[in-house]
């Protein structure tokens, strides 16, 4: 059994180093004379055994004494969860591959590929203004019966269809936004961005977001360029605002007085309320054709959800 | 005999394994090696690195000199009447093999062996068979079966003085005698015995003894063959070449003298010079001292051993077994013995079947762990030997 360990503990560090690479050879030679019920001719086993026993005996005798005596089990246990181990492994890395995260779709746990957790963070959703009851999970999270007909969009009649939900201030949706502008760029993609301002103090960002969307429903993706790409200090600064609406080539005063106005307030109050239908807990969320991303994931997990 | 002045003479204890200090005793595979052998070697390197014999230039000449006088103490190391006799080799095995290939055996002669010979001491004779030559085996040290067993075809008797095995040695001089009663010749693999006890190879009367230079302090790689001149002058060569001959034409060939003529190619001389050094390390510190040593060492793990219930291999008499325990403890595998040692507490021992397969295949055995002592070793070494032992004894119990 210790012999199958080693097989695979060497044949692994065998991919380094040459020494290792003969004592996998050696294991495997054994293990293939024991599965063709021959007798392991190296003395791997031995040597290994009486190695780990050697070794523990300098330390404590009666634990080697246990350890020689019940090494066929110990063995079996190691092999056992090694194996299982490296089976999660796999899984792990292939949900990373899949989701971004070694958990599975939307998990947040610890994952030895992204160990700082990156893909997995997300700003929470609960708008000063909300008074959510219970706290949303995963599982709640849909589009069902939400109205997003007011939020900007590009709409070219293609097969896919994305909803970012974001934040202008919220640090994870920052991340987030160069991966969703490539995904927003492809042509086989209708685009929609729902503004959700998290912190009570950015909402009259979204005032000025719907005016410049009835303005020009084009000019919101520059808007967006703009806000996702500078400061975050300067956000909730309303010159800074008005000069980026300047910038993209709109009229700041009549985009400012739109802003101001009970039906914009209206509209982005109902907004708001939309998108808590969507069961949201944080941002960014991400809607693909019904499936939903929760945190900044990479290209390849949003790439795989698109028909 | 001061064994702390002598480990102070071998460089290996300066050394530490995991915060500990090595417990050699695997010295009859290979000993350790003394700095004054260390320095001789380094001065042929280092002071006159050229050929003996062939060249005449400065060099030449002092590698000449230092290889006539390795031979001359080696002469004297084994009280042989003539240096001539004295014949440089790798080992003991290619002393063997330059018998088993240089006498004359022909179709139907019969060469005599123990069941307990080395490998180097078996299988040169099973080719031989391939030729027509018998081979015959005698128990060893069975006296009655060895004069059983010599009869007049056996033209040679190669068998081993002191066992790898288990120590036990043969009652050699009258294993010596019957066969020169049978107008046989007798061989005596000395590979353990020669660095061990006191050697006289003129009242021994063999007729070749064989050795080797690592088992005895030595470089590794050297050996000497000793034989009686006037049995070596009768040898046909079966190694020739470079320094075997005098001179040559394209059809023959006029052979250079006794004992090189056996010496062929270029010669291991910093080996040689140091085996040299060696023996007089040996001779200095006196055989005598060196056999009641190790016979104390051996009484007192022995003794030990037995008190715990642990078979020893051979003799139960110690003082027939040299330097040399071989043993097995119920439960624990050789190899696993030998490995635990290592790893616990640096005592590097042999396990296996110390190139006697042989004797073991005979008898239903897959090895044993073999302690091997020599002078450098203590017996507070061998209290941790001991101690370490009862603690894998325990394992089983
Ligand atoms: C009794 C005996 N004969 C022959 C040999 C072979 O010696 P070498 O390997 O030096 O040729 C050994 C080595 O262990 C030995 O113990």
């Amino acid at each position: 059994m210790i012999c199958i360990l080693a097989m695979i503990v060497f044949g692994i560090l065998g991919i380094f180093s040459a020494t290792h690479r003969k004592i996998a050879l050696e294991a495997f030679d054994c293990v293939f004379r024991r599965v063709t019920l021959r007798k392991c001719e190296t003395g791997l086993d031995k040597r290994l055994k009486s190695q780990i026993t050697g070794k523990l005996m300098r330390k404590n005798p009666t634990v080697a004494r246990f350890t020689f005596r019940h090494f066929e089990g110990i063995s079996w246990f190691f092999t056992v969860i090694f194996i299982v181990s490296i089976i999660y492994t796999g899984i792990g890395g292939y949900n990373y591959y899949l989701y971004g995260n070694c958990n599975g779709p939307n998990e947040d746990g610890f994952c030895i590929f992204d160990p700082l957790g990156s893909n997995s963070k997300v700003s929470t959703a609960q708008t000063e203004a909300s008074c959510s009851v219970e706290p949303q999970t995963k599982e709640s999270l849909s589009l069902e019966n939400v109205n997003l007909e007011s939020f900007p969009k590009i709409d070219q009649g293609a097969e896919n269809d994305v909803v970012f939900i974001g934040c202008y201030a919220c640090p994870y949706t920052r991340d987030s936004y160069p991966t969703i502008k490539k995904l927003a760029e492809r042509q086989d993609v209708n685009f929609i961005f729902a503004h959700l301002p998290v912190k009570e103090d950015t909402r009259f960002i979204s005032n000025i977001l719907n005016c410049i969307n009835e303005v020009d429903s084009k000019k919101f993706v520059e808007f967006n360029d703009e806000l996702f790409s500078t400061d975050v200090s300067v956000l909730r600064n309303e010159d800074y605002l008005l000069k980026v609406v300047e910038k993209i080539g709109l009229d700041k005063e009549a985009i400012r007085q739109c802003s101001d106005t009970e039906r914009i307030q209206n509209l982005t109050r109902l907004q708001i309320s939309e998108i808590q239908k969507t069961g949201i807990y944080g941002t960014p969320t991400v809607f693909i054709n019904g499936d939903v991303v929760v945190g900044p994931k990479p290209y390849r997990v949003y790439k795989r959800l698109l028909k | 005999m001061n064994i702390n002045q002598i480990k102070k003479d071998f460089p290996i204890y300066n050394q530490k394994i995991n915060g500990m200090i090595p417990i050699y005793m695997d010295s009859a595979c290979v000993t350790l090696k003394p700095n004054q052998v260390i320095k001789a070697i380094n001065k042929y390197y280092k002071e006159f690195p050229a050929c003996a014999g062939r060249s005449g230039h400065t060099y030449g000449r002092k590698v000449t000199e230092e290889i006539n006088h390795a031979r001359k103490i080696m002469q004297d190391f084994i009280r042989a009447k003539r240096k001539e006799e004295i014949v440089f080799t790798r080992n003991t095995t290619e002393g063997i093999n330059l018998i088993a290939n240089s006498l004359n055996l022909k179709s139907g002669d019969t060469v005599l062996t123990s069941d307990k010979e080395h490998n180097s001491n078996l299988i040169p004779f099973q080719l031989l068979q391939e030729k027509g030559i018998i081979h015959k085996i005698f128990n060893f040290g069975d006296i009655e079966d060895f004069k059983s067993k010599l009869t007049e075809d056996v033209k040679l008797v190669s068998t081993v003085f002191t066992s790898n095995l288990d120590g036990t040695s043969q009652p050699i001089e009258e294993m010596i005698r019957l066969a020169h009663k049978d107008k046989s010749l007798i061989l005596v693999d000395g590979a353990q015995a020669v660095p061990h006890k006191e050697i006289n190879v003129k009242k021994l009367d063999a007729d070749f003894l064989v050795f080797s230079g690592h088992k005895m302090l030595g470089p590794s790689g050297t050996g000497v063959l000793y034989g009686k001149l006037h049995l070596l002058e009768e040898l046909k060569p079966f190694l020739v070449g470079g320094d075997t001959v005098k001179n040559s034409t394209y059809t023959g060939y006029e052979p250079e003298d006794i004992p090189e003529r056996f010496e062929a190619g270029l010669q291991n001389y910093a080996g040689i010079i140091g085996l040299a050094e060696a023996a007089e390390y040996l001779k200095k510190i006196g055989m005598k001292n060196i056999e009641k040593h190790e016979y104390k060492l051996n009484q007192y793990i022995s003794g030990k051993l037995i008190d715990m219930g642990i078979t020893l291999l051979g003799d139960t008499d110690p003082s027939k077994r040299g330097g040399i325990i071989s043993f097995n403890i119920k439960g624990v595998h050789h190899h696993e013995v030998a490995g635990i040692l290592n790893e616990s507490s640096n005592i590097m021992i042999r396990s296996g079947m110390h190139c006697v397969h042989s004797w073991f295949n005979k008898h239903g055995l897959d090895g044993s762990a073999r302690i091997s002592l020599y002078l450098y070793n203590t017996k507070e070494e061998c209290d941790i030997l001991i101690e370490e032992i009862r603690k894998i004894k325990k394992f089983t119990e």
